[in-house]
């Protein structure tokens, strides 16, 4: 057997591990499958993706942290960064519940996971109009309204949610959807 | 017009995959698609493409008029 292991750099997905778990050959991640437990992923993956977005609202918020003193801006920064990976490690389960499909090149799936795929990307799509709509809104009329400031406040966390959105709402229409994949 | 996707196509897939002591797995691997998929097929949760539908026929050894229908088939003995 030829086993090399090839790389879709594209898709960013090996074809090992797209194998793997289309074949559910990894049993630890089992419980992840069943498609309530889908779901309550993609609500917490919603639930990070507000949490990184508000993340330069957080300082201004009822939290009255001035981020002149060093020490808030290390509590606000370390918080920050722990927001990202939790939501960077939500994002790999996300992709393991629906064994990656979402990332997965044509040659590996077939056409009824080709489907699913498509009809996800397509709704993701949709999706993502909104989120860029409100995204738009927010970088319009924020100055007005006074929400970004230069100081923790410029809107750059907005950006990450937006581009973490970008690279996860496929997977969690897919998750959302899909009774069984 | 297209067809409404959401009619099924309706066949005889798990009767003939059955008779000849095929698997899922089996039978997914000779037509060269997940398991999952011959269970949605079977179900009639999905309706297969024109070149799946010959596939699976010619490995069931059967017509794809004889396993594949727009109306309800009997699946009985």
């Amino acid at each position: 057997m030829s086993k090399k292991n090839k790389i879709y750099w594209f898709e960013g997905v090996t074809e090992k591990g797209v194998k793997s778990l289309l074949n559910e050959e990894d049993s630890k991640f089992r419980g992840l499958r069943p498609q309530r437990n889908r779901r309550v992923l993609v609500l917490l993956m919603a639930l990070g993706l507000v949490l990184t977005s508000l993340g330069s609202y957080w300082p201004t918020l009822k939290t009255n942290m001035n981020l002149s003193d060093g020490t808030s801006v290390v509590v606000y920064s370390v918080t920050a960064i722990l927001v990202i990976f939790i939501v960077l490690g939500g994002y790999s389960l996300l992709r393991i519940s629906v064994r990656s499909i979402a990332d997965a090149p044509n040659e590996l799936l077939d056409e009824r996971q080709i489907k699913v795929r498509d009809t996800s990307f397509r709704y993701a799509y949709f999706a993502m109009g909104y989120v860029v709509l409100g995204l738009l809104s927010l970088m319009l009329f924020g100055p007005e309204l006074k929400m970004f400031q230069p100081e923790g406040n410029d809107g750059s966390y907005l950006m990450i949610a937006t581009l973490f959105a970008f690279a996860s709402l496929p997977s969690m229409v897919m998750a959302w959807r899909e009774r069984d994949i | 017009m297209s067809r409404n996707p959401g009619e099924p196509v309706y066949n005889l897939i798990e009767v003939a995959r059955v008779a000849l002591g095929l698997t899922r797995q089996e039978l997914a691997d000779k037509v060269g698609v997940h398991y999952q998929t011959i269970g949605y097929l079977e179900r009639e949760e999905y309706s297969p493409s024109l070149v799946l539908a010959i596939r699976i026929a010619k490995s069931l050894n059967q017509e794809v008029s004889e396993l594949f229908s727009l109306t309800p088939l009997k699946k009985g003995k």
